[in-house]
């Protein structure tokens, strides 16, 4: 027994010898392949959009390699749930992918690890991205995130639940949806007002949609600003809502992907949705009877949440920039980039996608609400930390006082 | 990354004792010991040094290196105002599991060790917690817990014990001692059996002579079975406060998304820490900490309860 114990020990012993030298035979292979005039092997980290994102990808890749057979994408797809920590991982042991696809860069940018975006993208295709979008995907001056797709927010209403509490048009301000979700609370159905998810999945969004739409900002144009009269305002609105039993039992730890689930069974009458919460309906309960508004702001005027997610290239060998370039253009050229967009359901963030998207119909909604898009200050890099400190602390408005909450998670932003 | 770090590392009484033939012996021993020694410092002793190390440096929140931070990691730590709370709590959570899986596991493996028709059967019964993924578990108890659509909260309100649907996985302190009764459930098989193994090395004749001077079962069970059953009863409770101790997965998908820090152990601090507040830094420093807090718990144990003690 005690023979076999010790065989094993030495077998892995040697096992771990073995793959430390691995390691380092693995860097040799990228930068010298290429020097030689030899095929080019690009790293490929991206998060999983939906259940079709590997396949979608595939066919890109097999596309470009097509074009380009030198050189060779390895893909990684990684949940949403895992994908930080992974590149986190990753740049940690100086094994950054060459392109990323995330939603945040600047993190990156500060660490001095990413190409400018105009250095890795052909002169078209830089031209061809919607300002706002560039403006939003700028750090000091410098673009280091290419924007990918985009999403925006808007109202999602039962149309039979506001008709039976006698609500004939959707609410456009603060007071409208609070006298509705009260409303339909009163009818007795079982039927829940107004959804709102400040659990850990997306609590930042939540709280943006109602700050934004009370005039507020996350931040002064340099530091994080929680803790404003503005977003004050805002959250003590959503605490009203949550205490006028407007909203359904323990918003605090609810988490939005199945809280919209239970919107699409009818139970709940009024949640903010995105582009594809509209698939979700064709495909779980088509008999909903749904419309689409604008989110309610304090007066009514239009503003939405904005959220693109960026393509950026990693410098890890100077002699990549080539083959990236040649990747990201392929990416962005028309109708490798609908194909994707389109399939994956989101909003395009390039001026010839919006002009050819498939579902300019489908999203007109959603389209008409991008001029008055804002952004998470991504840029920040304090942004992380206070998403973070939203995430885990912004539902606690259910049991304290809004004024501390903020104060707490203001804490959390100047200490990052 | 801190589960490797506890891992208690062997333990080398099985060496010779005595002058210069143990360091001869040893010296000998070496190119044998050598390949599990290697295993030990990479898998054991480098994690956590490594871990230690960072926990002196500030890292941005990328993992970036930038320059020694001296005693900041910790004095931010000293300075988390929900750390009492979180300590109670890990304290709430260790001990309760462990005490009660303890005593169910006792109740358990003497019934188990008794012949009954379907012995066999409930025995398997017993591990199956063990097989089952405890992800997989408590997601299963996280859904029948929902008040929207979960068949637990259904059926509770359809008997009458509750008005309408409660949120028990949505408030801090149903969610945390609904994790404490999954982490008794998985923790069982394992308890159970090395109690079970314990008492079957119990030989008969003890117990017979015991009844022969008249000792009633309680007494028997008191003064004879529980003093024999001493060291099956010290692993089973180490191990169990190491790995509840260590336990993230059950409070992860329970209490996850629920705000603020009260069904926080310091275990979902420390990844809180890296998750939400990207502080690479001070959950390396929670991380020694929790690893001292393991370690002296197992100390004052052995010292006040005495375990290995053969009497």
């Amino acid at each position: 027994m005690r023979r076999l114990v010790s065989l094993t020990a030495a077998t892995v012993a040697a096992g771990l010898v073995l793959t430390a030298c691995g390691f380092g035979g693995d860097d040799d292979d990228g930068g010298g392949g290429s020097a030689s005039g030899g095929s080019t092997t690009l790293d490929l980290l991206v998060p999983q959009y939906s259940d079709g994102t590997t396949a979608l990808w595939d066919e890109i890749i097999a596309s470009f390699e097509e074009a380009n057979p030198d050189i060779t994408v390895n893909l990684e797809v990684q949940s949403w749930d895992n994908i930080n920590d992974v590149i986190r991982t990753k740049v940690q042991a100086g094994e950054a992918p060459d392109i990323l696809n995330i939603d945040a860069f600047s993190g990156f940018a500060k660490d001095d690890l990413l190409y400018p975006a105009d250095d890795v993208v052909s002169e078209d295709t830089f031209g061809d991205f919607q300002e706002s979008f560039v403006e939003n995907a700028t750090l000091d001056g410098t673009v280091y995130g290419l924007p990918m797709i985009a999403s925006a927010r808007a109202l999602f209403y039962n149309e039979d639940v506001l008709a039976q509490a006698g609500i004939t048009e959707p609410p456009a301000t603060w007071d409208d949806l609070l006298a509705a979700g009260t409303a339909i609370a009163g009818l007795g159905t079982g039927v829940f007002g107004y959804g709102m998810p400040l659990g850990s999945e997306e609590a930042q969004a939540e709280t943006s949609i109602w700050t934004f739409g009370g005039g507020g900002t996350w931040t002064d144009g340099d530091a994080i600003t929680v803790d404003t009269p503005e977003n004050l305002a805002a959250v003590e609105f959503m605490k009203q809502l949550i205490d006028a039993g407007a909203t359904q039992p323990d918003p605090g730890a609810t988490d939005r992907t199945p809280m919209l689930d239970v919107f699409i069974q009818g139970s709940i009458a009024m949640a903010v949705g995105l582009p594809p919460t509209i698939g979700q309906i064709e495909e779980r309960n088509p008999a909903l009877n749904y419309g689409i508004a604008p989110v309610p702001t304090q007066d009514g005027s239009p503003v939405t949440l904005g959220v693109a997610d960026h393509l950026m290239a990693f410098r890890n060998d100077d002699d990549k920039q080539e083959a990236i370039t040649a990747f990201l253009d392929h990416f962005f050229s028309t109708d490798v980039y609908l194909s994707f967009v389109d399939t994956e359901g989101f909003l395009p963030t390039t001026k010839s996608g919006a002009e050819g998207t498939a579902n300019a119909e489908r999203f007109a909604d959603f389209l008409a609400l991008l001029p008055d898009a804002q952004f998470y200050p991504s840029t920040n890099e304090a942004w992380a930390a206070t998403q973070g400190a939203l995430q885990s602390l912004v539902g606690q408005i259910q049991t304290q006082d809004a004024a501390s909450v903020l104060q707490q998670i203001q804490a959390s932003a100047d200490n990052a | 990354m801190t589960t490797t770090a506890t891992r208690p590392a062997s333990r080398s009484s099985d060496r010779p004792r005595g002058g210069r033939s143990r360091w001869a012996a040893t010296a000998r021993a070496l190119p044998w010991l050598g390949p599990t020694l290697l295993l030990v410092a990479g898998v054991v002793f480098f994690p956590a040094g490594y871990m230690a190390w960072t926990s002196f440096r500030d890292l941005s929140q990328f993992g970036i290196d930038n320059g020694p931070a001296g005693l900041d990691n910790y004095a931010r730590l000293l300075e988390f105002t929900a750390l009492p709370r979180v300590l109670l709590n890990t304290v709430v959570w260790v001990v309760g599991v462990v005490v009660v899986t303890v005593l169910l596991s006792l109740a358990l493996a003497q019934f188990l060790d008794k012949a009954f028709p379907g012995r066999r059967f409930v025995r398997l019964t017993i591990i199956v917690p063990w097989a089952a993924s405890v992800v997989m578990t408590t997601t299963v108890v996280y859904y029948g817990l929902d008040p929207f659509y979960g068949i637990i909260n259904a059926f509770l309100v359809d008997v009458g014990l509750l008005d309408q649907p409660y949120g028990f996985t949505r408030n801090a302190v149903p969610a945390f001692l609904t994790a404490m009764g999954i982490a008794v459930f998985v923790s069982l098989p394992f308890t159970t059996y090395t109690l079970l193994a314990g008492l079957q090395t119990i030989p008969t004749d003890v117990r017979e002579a015991a009844q022969m001077d008249g000792a009633g079962p309680w007494a028997t069970y008191r003064r004879i079975i529980l003093p024999l059953l001493r060291p099956a009863l010290a692993v089973a409770t180490i191990i169990n406060i190491i790995n509840v101790f260590n336990s993230l997965p059950i409070l992860a998908v329970i209490t996850g998304s629920i705000p603020g820090y009260n069904a926080d152990t310091t275990t979902t601090l420390i990844f809180k820490f890296i998750r939400a507040d990207r502080q690479i830094d001070t959950a390396s420093a929670l991380s020694i900490v929790n690893f001292l807090i393991v370690l002296a718990v197992i100390l004052v144990y052995l010292k006040v309860v005495k375990p290995m003690r053969e009497d």
